[in-house]
């Protein structure tokens, strides 16, 4: 058997399935967004779908809210995520400790995560009780909304929780395969403790930290039940009002709820090309 | 370690470390206390009552709790496997031969793993529906190997990457036929990638809300959808033990694979989705 | 122009029960060029991180000029480490990496770039500012590394087996480079290095390390001329050892009486000369001639090996190939070891 051949029958199962699935939906639901479906007798497409929803203000309140919560939580994560590996490079007291729950913090699902959150920060949660107990608040009103309000407070915590061990980890490792003595020999040149970091580490850390962040950013902007467990009714997360327009009981809503998703999908197309832009540079270092 | 650390920086190094411990496991604990609570309001800390009936009702017959647990872990358990059984020739592919269009075929793999699952479920839930394979197990099987598949060719093209094929001549030349040498030789060297790859892609799919949600239509409930229904119907106590029920598989693989777990592995990558 | 004096220095490492550097003395005057040399793990890339501050010794004590800089943070030191891989910083330009330790100082960037191109003019870089440094060779990355390093004048400058990443023929260059520099700014400058060539050729004095514990703190003949031990002269390629007994400059050896130069000391003890100052003469007239039988002929090219025989005891020469021309294996022939290539060594 040639390389070639066997090269195709090794590839072909998993292709098959990616292409029909993957592609395939990303397909049909391209189609189905501009209203061509020739099986159920739509044979003239036309840009109907998007008009409506790009005319909407709904959608346009709902696209800049998950913008929002994908920005906001893919840069405190990032940031924090960076500040925690920086933690774990060093040893102290409860290293391992923290080193554990990281991990197990990676197995956790999402969804485990936003009920834990809901429990804590909802206004009768631990923290409003808390502050009752100290005398803070006289009722549950009182307690900051901080879930199902429309700054998506309670979904950005969620998502830091769940991400700073994710980019954590990965920093983590970026950081041990580059060594401490960059930073040496910036320290030796004359560049304070802040100056290495800044000018040396945090240079090398780049590409890995974008890598994971674009990881990041386009998960949180297409999640759908941590908002729709913890996010306001109006306007609701860009994934959960297309899940809403698909399973409306208006037909003619379908195409809109695909018009959504073939946005999200243009949106994190961008983040798989940053993405490749800086995995590369990462290898090539 | 670079030069002296101040007591300044020791001690926020600490503060630090247990703010982070704290951090870690607050979200958990609620769950685990609502589980053992009969009655827990407004204002009380803690439990006016501990009780066991969240428990008794998640275990019991009745419930549906158990069969769900039943369904998830065997739909997790087929994805794992189906996964296995394409992913590994197609990472052998990628990992040890280098062809025209590799490129492409990489992208078409990594796409699934960045693009969100809701931009394409909804194009595949039309197709299922001509094929008739909506509300059904299978179809549900099928959609999760969207975010598996990709996921385990990744972790496999890094082992086959690292596997020497001179291994294999060896053995060939010795006189091993195609398959022997497969099984006593390829098998053996691959195996812990397998595992863990295997592992891993079991807990993406035991994680999978929306595809389920969607392509099930309802009549397949696995897990993480009788979770998302008690947590918004107010039962907390159940959803509290279901909630604990729920991450245990993901904390036993952890204790079996804890140093593979580092960032350096690929198998990392496969985080972003769970 | 500093002088460095390094005092019983120790560094156990966290976990370990074994100290890296078990205490070490040493003392570098000012504009010395000196070498560390030992093998790989004895803890000379340890010496040099505590001396730069970017690693705190479990005891021991460093000065520059008698004060102790161990509670300086390592910016402030002014001692410049240069790393055997050279380490520059890949995201930037040859020039930036070059003015980097200017611009940690705040220096203004006009005169960051003047000093930069100096430099890189001096290091026979020049124009190069531009490129990245994945775009250079090794010797050019060494050269960058070494500018980056001389840039800030340092009062100590330090490297990591400077030559050994090189080609032999990079090797002198790199060398007259590193010596014209370090001459010419008189900056103290201390270096390490497991190849004992490296050591020889490029420092004024060489501490030898083995077995953790330092040796011998000489100019490089010496070592050649006068080892302290047996250990010292077989790291610096010794072959000959002859056990026997010194008395009144002669040393009694199982096969006879060689006569020895003024300096050596007596008692019983072990006798030994490099394989190098041994002379095929032919004739019997010389001082310490022997006659030994050719075991063994090696041809190298440019020398020739022997291994002779005498009563007992091996003798190992090194030659010119045409005066051992026509000796065949098995004969006997006459050899003369000069007596002031001989020394003897206690046992």
């Amino acid at each position: 058997m040639s390389d070639r051949i066997r090269i195709v029958v090794l590839l072909f199962p998993a292709m098959l399935i990616i292409v029909v699935l993957f592609f395939g939906g990303l397909v049909v639901g391209l189609m189905r967004s501009f209203n061509y479906m020739p099986v159920i007798g739509l044979t003239e497409p036309n840009l109907q779908a998007y008009w409506s929803v790009f005319t909407d203000q709904e959608f346009f309140l709902s696209f800049l809210l998950t913008f929002h919560i994908a920005f906001t939580s893919t840069v405190i994560s990032s940031v924090l995520a960076i500040g925690a590996a920086l933690l774990l490079r060093r040893r102290f007291v409860g290293r391992a400790l923290v080193n554990f729950l990281f991990q197990l913090n990676l197995t956790v699902p999402h969804l485990v995560g936003a009920i834990g959150i809901l429990y804590l920060f909802s206004q009768s949660g631990s923290f409003a009780r808390l502050a009752a107990e100290w005398g803070m608040i006289a009722g549950p009103a009182d307690f900051p909304e901080l879930i199902f309000d429309p700054y998506a407070i309670g979904i950005i915590i969620q998502y830091v929780w769940k991400e700073i061990p994710f980019i954590g980890l990965i920093v983590l490792a970026n950081m041990q395969s580059i060594g401490e003595d960059y930073e040496s020999v910036a320290r030796s040149l004359g560049a304070t403790r802040w100056q290495a970091f800044r000018y040396v580490l945090l240079p090398l850390l780049l590409p890995g930290v974008l890598s994971a962040s674009v990881m990041v950013f386009a998960f949180t902007f297409g999640a759908y039940e941590i908002p729709a467990l913890l996010g306001a009714n109006f306007p609701a997360a860009l994934p959960v009002l297309a899940y809403r327009k698909y399973t409306d009981v208006d037909l003619a809503a379908r195409p809109e709820a695909m018009a959504m998703a073939i946005v999200i999908a243009l949106l994190s197309a961008v983040m798989i090309v940053i993405y490749l832009r800086y995995s590369r540079r990462r290898i090539r270092d | 370690m670079l030069g002296r650390d101040g007591f300044g920086i020791r001690s926020f190094r600490i503060l630090s470390g247990i703010f982070l411990i704290v951090w870690l496991v607050l979200p958990l604990l609620p769950l685990a206390i609502w589980s053992f609570a009969h009655g827990w309001f407004y204002p009380s800390l803690l439990p006016n009552q501990w009780s066991l009936k969240a428990w008794e009702y998640a275990l019991s017959d009745t419930a549906g709790v158990i069969d769900s647990l039943w369904l998830t872990i065997g739909i997790s358990l087929a994805a794992t496997f189906l996964s296995i059984l394409v992913g590994v020739p197609a990472g052998r592919a990628l990992g040890m031969y280098k062809f025209p269009g590799k490129g492409l075929v990489e992208l078409l793999i990594l796409a699934p793993v960045i693009v969100p699952g809701i931009a394409v479920v909804l194009g595949i839930h039309s197709i299922f529906l001509y094929i008739g394979l909506n509300n059904t197990v299978t179809g549900v099987i099928l959609v999760h190997l969207v975010p598996t598949l990709p996921y385990m060719i990744l972790v496999m093209s890094g082992i086959f990457a690292n596997f020497e094929p001179a291994y294999e001549a060896q053995a060939r030349s010795l006189g091993a036929s195609a398959f022997k040498t497969f099984w006593y030789v390829t098998l053996p060297a691959i195996m812990p990638g397998i595992v863990v790859g295997g592992l891993f892609a079991f807990l993406v799919s035991w994680s999978q809300y929306i595809l389920t949600l969607l392509i099930g239509g309802g009549r397949v409930v696995t897990l993480p959808l009788l979770l998302f229904n008690f947590a918004t119907s107010g039962r907390n106590d159940i959803t509290g033990a279901i909630g604990m029920i729920y991450i245990l598989p993901g904390a036993i693989i952890l204790l079996l694979t804890a140093r593979h777990l580092s960032g350096r592995s690929g198998a990392v990558g496969g985080f972003g989705q769970i | 122009m500093t002088h460095v004096s390094i005092q019983s220095l120790t560094k156990t490492y966290p976990g370990s029960s074994e100290p890296s550097l078990d205490n070490l003395s040493l003392e570098i005057a000012s504009g010395e060029l000196a070498a560390l040399l030992g093998p790989s793990g004895c803890g000379k890339t340890t010496t040099m991180k505590m001396i730069a501050g970017l690693l705190e010794p479990t005891s021991g004590d460093v000065t520059f000029d008698g004060r102790s800089v161990l509670r300086d943070k390592p910016e402030h030191r002014g001692v410049v480490m240069v790393f055997q891989n050279y380490l520059l910083f890949p995201y930037m330009s040859v020039a930036e990496n070059v003015g980097f330790g200017l611009k940690m100082r705040k220096v203004n960037k006009v005169e960051i770039d003047n000093r930069v191109n100096d430099m890189l003019a001096l290091v026979k870089l020049p124009g190069l500012g531009k490129r990245k440094p994945s775009e250079l060779s090794g010797g050019q990355q060494q050269r960058v590394a070494l500018a980056r390093a001389l840039i800030v004048q340092p009062k100590v400058l330090l490297l990591d087996e400077p030559l050994s990443n090189l080609d032999a023929h990079l090797r002198f260059e790199m060398r007259d480079l590193i010596r014209s520099l370090q001459q010419e700014m008189g900056i103290t400058t201390l270096f390490v290095t497991h190849d004992q060539e490296e050591a020889v050729v490029l420092a004024d004095k060489v501490a030898l390390i083995l077995d953790g514990r330092m040796k011998q703190y000489d100019s490089p003949d010496v070592f050649y001329k006068r080892p302290v031990d047996k250990a010292t002269a077989r790291f610096f390629g010794g072959q000959n050892f002859l056990n026997g007994n010194a008395t009144n400059g002669q040393f009694k050896t199982s096969f006879g009486v060689l006569d020895l130069p003024i300096d050596c000391r007596r008692g019983t003890g072990t006798l030994t000369f490099r394989p190098e100052n041994i002379c095929v003469t032919g004739k019997t007239t010389e001082t310490n001639t022997i006659n030994a039988q050719l075991v063994e002929k090696i041809y190298l090219g440019t020398q020739t090996r022997l291994k002779l025989a005498v009563g007992t005891e091996f003798i190992h020469a090194v030659v010119n190939p045409a005066e051992v021309e026509n000796l065949e294996q098995g004969q006997r022939v006459n050899i003369a070891i000069p007596p002031e290539s001989l020394w003897v060594l206690t046992s």
